[in-house]
């Protein structure tokens, strides 16, 4: 298990550099950091050349990745070429609103998915099926953003019920969070219909069943635990660029979390926090990848990782 | 039978679905007491402007976001400020003159303190231009701008002169620049200047206190503040809410009393509000189509003449920006000084066009690259009806959508944006000087292609003197030339839309994005 773990960090480290590599030469491709800087100023050459050193941009760009790197390895990420102040607190001040949002998002949608999911797997090819399914394929088609206006004109500018925007107290979550859901429990419910419906189809319930265990009985502790791997899969792999933010929704809401910061800097060629932030988020990938595939031996306890005897 | 139960589910779906998103599209149009009842209660020393984006840095020499201004014009203040129509008039300086040709004397003004108690004075004004002018100053956009200060030097407590390396007919307009605001020197010096980024104190009407990024900013007012009466609101809360149909949503249901930044396509429905009034400002903003005059067959003149004659200018701003936006004549707005008044904008006159591609060679179905950048969806569409009318004289255009970024800094000053681009442009100095400089100039960063010696010397000429009445006579001469030259086809100068409710007296929306609120007040 041990063995496992630290073989799997090791993997991660590849990934880290590779990841490291795409950033740096993409941000350095496509723009300039001092030009945007300058606005509509008077941007002489002797201000460039001042702005680019005290950027660290002067050096040659082997030298540039080389601190990079270090920066990683030593996580110091640098300081934000535009508020000075240093990437790793930057983002992780907004990591905050980011986590609180994917957890709402994720419950809404596990909230809905689920059931959804199960009725529409039991009661395969009735009307509950074909209206769950309906919900999904709505879920799967709306476009988040359209989706989170139209809330906002629903909830907040019709009925005046929930702030339009805003992070500020408990009911600013709501449409947000709602949004969210409602997009995830799409895909969520589909996985959960098929992968139940391929497990009532195992020999094994048929058994339950005939041993005169009530019907939900058996979808619930027969059926849903076993069909439970693919949508922990899908919600592990979700969840990991749930953390990146939900850049769209977090622009329509005005919620202040990493995706907004990272889109910021981006715009901004703000490299040292686009850098830091793609960094950061690999590894919560990384990680969350990890805990995924660490927690499938619990939800069945037949799957072992690999090193260890069996 | 299970089928029919099915269709019969699905067309009902349907129908829920259109009834929800009709009562929500058709919102303020038929709920009548959506448009006309007043949604704010319960803010009655308290005024929210929502606001589209966040400078994240408060400190003036490290920014050139108009996002700043929006805020720090309420928190910092000048030398001297420009009102609301633009016109400079003295702030922390009460007079100024030239004792010779590189010396300008400041008085300053006596009695005044920055917000946290500490003085205002010569010391202070130093301060600002050391820092300004300093090391500190080489890490920020600002400092290029004032270099033709050398240094400021102290008089007496309440008098300074500023010792210059040349003469600069725009010194006094940029001394109302961003950077030039003057900063407290104590302050600073036990903070530091990241805690100053986070925690601004200036002389403004306005105190910051507190600032969450990229959420919301609070400004109370100054006890200290020097012009008695001002500011007449109690507390200022600046919400950033960067998405323009939630700005808007958020102005309906009054969690924001003042919404910037409102959309051409949103006009109509502010100004269904009866609780509410549309305000306009043009702005020195302009959007223009530049040419990269080495390129074929733009680098005849008569090509480019004859697309500037091909373009409707009138038709877009009519049709596309809904009526919201100006005719222009040369790369300047009105607003600024070295405008040429007798210069009109190029007719619509396709036939004219035609002829002059047919004269300069042109063969019908010729095409061309045209940039522009994709964050910007209003110009999307004036740039596809710019297509249409090439179109009509026998060009064939290809717009390239890239990101906004990647346009203004590699693609554009490399030359690698096409035949012509994109580009908004608004001269912060409000003097034609800027513009032109940085446009036509040789080597200049934004201008990797045109090159024209007669531009030069009247480019030199004007810099050499801080007489504006010369100045203004170079510039008609320089506008004239770049009129027939058409470096670029001016589109239109912008107006910027504000949502203003009407419990809020006494607001003039900023030609220039610093948002001033010292004279607005709140109904009771």
């Amino acid at each position: 298990m041990l063995l496992y773990v630290l073989k799997r960090l090791l993997h991660s480290i590849y990934v880290i550099l590779a990841i490291s590599l795409i950033v740096f030469i993409a941000l350095r491709l496509t723009g300039d950091p001092v030009a945007v800087m300058f606005g509509a100023g008077e941007p002489t050459k002797s201000a460039i050349e001042h702005l680019r050193a005290s950027l660290g941009l002067d050096k040659p760009l082997i030298m540039q990745y080389l601190i990079f790197l270090k920066g990683i390895f030593t996580l110091n990420l640098g300081t934000s070429f535009r508020t000075g102040q240093p990437v790793s607190g930057m983002i992780f001040s907004r990591m905050g609103a980011t986590v609180v949002l994917a957890f709402a998002g994720v419950i809404v949608a596990l909230i809905i998915a689920i059931p959804v999911g199960i009725i529409s797997a039991v009661k395969r090819g009735t009307a509950w099926d074909f209206l769950g399914r309906i919900f999904s394929l709505l879920g799967l088609s709306f476009p988040n953003f359209w989706l989170g206006i139209m809330l906002i004109m629903f909830f907040a500018v019709y009925l005046d019920w929930l702030p339009a925007s805003g992070y500020d107290g408990p009911v600013s979550i709501i449409l947000p969070s709602l949004t969210l859901g409602l997009i995830l429990a799409g895909v969520l419910a589909r996985l959960v219909r098929s992968s139940m419906l391929e497990v009532l189809n195992k020999q094994y319930i048929t058994v339950a069943k005939s041993k005169g265990t009530s019907e939900w009985l058996v979808v619930l502790r027969h059926g849903f635990r076993n069909a439970l791997i693919p949508v922990v899969t899908f919600l592990g792999i979700q969840f990991g660029s749930l953390l990146g933010g939900t850049v769209i929704i977090e622009q329509v809401f005005a919620w202040p979390g990493v995706g907004q910061l990272i889109i910021n800097a981006i715009s901004e060629r703000d490299y040292p926090v686009v850098q830091g932030g793609v960094i950061i988020l690999a590894l919560l990938m990384v990680f969350v990848n990890l805990l995924v595939d660490l927690s499938y031996q619990f939800i069945d306890p037949r799957i072992k990782v690999e090193g260890r005897k069996a | 039978m299970k089928k029919r139960f099915a269709m019969l589910l699905m067309v009902a779906l349907l129908v829920v679905v259109t009834a929800l998103s009709g009562c929500s599209s058709s919102k303020g149009s038929s709920s009548s007491s959506g448009v006309s009842k007043n949604p704010v209660s319960g803010r009655s020393n308290e005024l929210v402007v929502g606001v589209d984006g966040d400078p994240h840095s408060w400190d003036p020499i490290a920014t050139f976001l108009l996002a700043w201004s929006n805020v720090a014009n309420s928190v910092f203040e000048g030398l001297v400020n420009r009102d609301n129509n633009l016109k400079i008039h003295p702030a922390l300086a009460t007079s100024w003159k030239y004792i010779n040709k590189n010396t300008l004397q400041f008085k300053l003004r006596k009695g005044v303190k920055f917000q946290d108690g500490e003085p205002f004075n010569a010391a202070a004004v130093k301060f600002t231009f050391d820092r300004l002018l300093g090391p500190e100053g080489k890490k920020g956009p600002q400092q290029a701008n004032y270099t033709s200060i050398d240094h400021v030097q102290i008089i007496d407590n309440n008098t300074v002169n500023f010792i210059l390396k040349q003469p600069d007919p725009v010194l006094i307009t940029k001394l109302a620049g961003y950077g030039a605001v003057i900063v407290p020197p104590k302050y600073i010096k036990q903070h530091g200047a990241q805690y100053f980024a986070n925690h601004p104190i200036g002389t403004g009407p306005y105190k910051m206190t507190s600032y969450k990024k990229d959420n919301q900013v609070v400004l109370e007012k100054n006890k200290y503040y020097w012009k008695s009466g001002e500011p007449k609101i109690g507390k200022v809360v600046f919400r950033i809410i960067p998405d323009p149909s939630t700005r808007l949503a958020d102005f309906q249901t009054g969690a924001i009393d003042i919404m910037k930044t409102v959309q051409v396509s949103q006009a109509a429905t502010v100004k269904k509000l009866k609780y509410a009034t549309l305000m306009q400002a043009s702005t020195p903003t302009v959007y223009s189509l530049r040419f990269n005059v080495k390129k074929s067959p733009v680098n005849h003149v008569k090509v480019r003449q004859a697309i500037n004659y091909a373009i409707d200018k009138k038709a877009i701003i009519d049709k596309v920006l809904n009526g919201y936006g100006k005719e222009i004549s040369t790369y300047q707005s009105t607003l600024s000084f070295g405008n040429n008044p007798n210069l009109k904008p190029y007719p619509y006159d396709p036939a004219k066009a035609k002829k002059l591609l047919a004269s300069a060679g042109v063969k019908n179905g010729t095409s061309l690259d045209m940039f522009i950048s994709g964050s910007d969806a209003t110009f999307k569409e004036v740039a596809q009806t710019v297509s249409a009318y090439l179109q009509q004289v026998g060009l064939k255009v290809n717009i390239h959508t890239v990101d906004g970024s990647t346009l203004t800094s590699k693609l554009t000053p490399t030359g690698k944006a096409g035949q012509f681009y994109q580009m908004g442009w608004g001269g912060w100095t409000l003097d034609f000087d800027n513009t032109a400089y940085l446009l036509y100039s040789k080597g200049q960063f934004w201008n990797p292609d045109f090159y024209d010696p007669q531009v030069e010397k009247l480019l030199a000429a004007e810099r050499s003197t801080v007489d504006q009445t010369k100045r203004q006579k170079i510039f008609m001469q320089l506008t004239q030339k770049l009129y027939n030259d058409v470096p670029e086809v001016n589109l239109f100068q912008t107006v910027a839309l504000y949502a203003v409710n009407n419990r809020v007296v006494g607001f003039a929306p900023p030609h220039d994005d610093r948002i001033n609120l010292a004279q607005s007040s709140l109904k009771k």
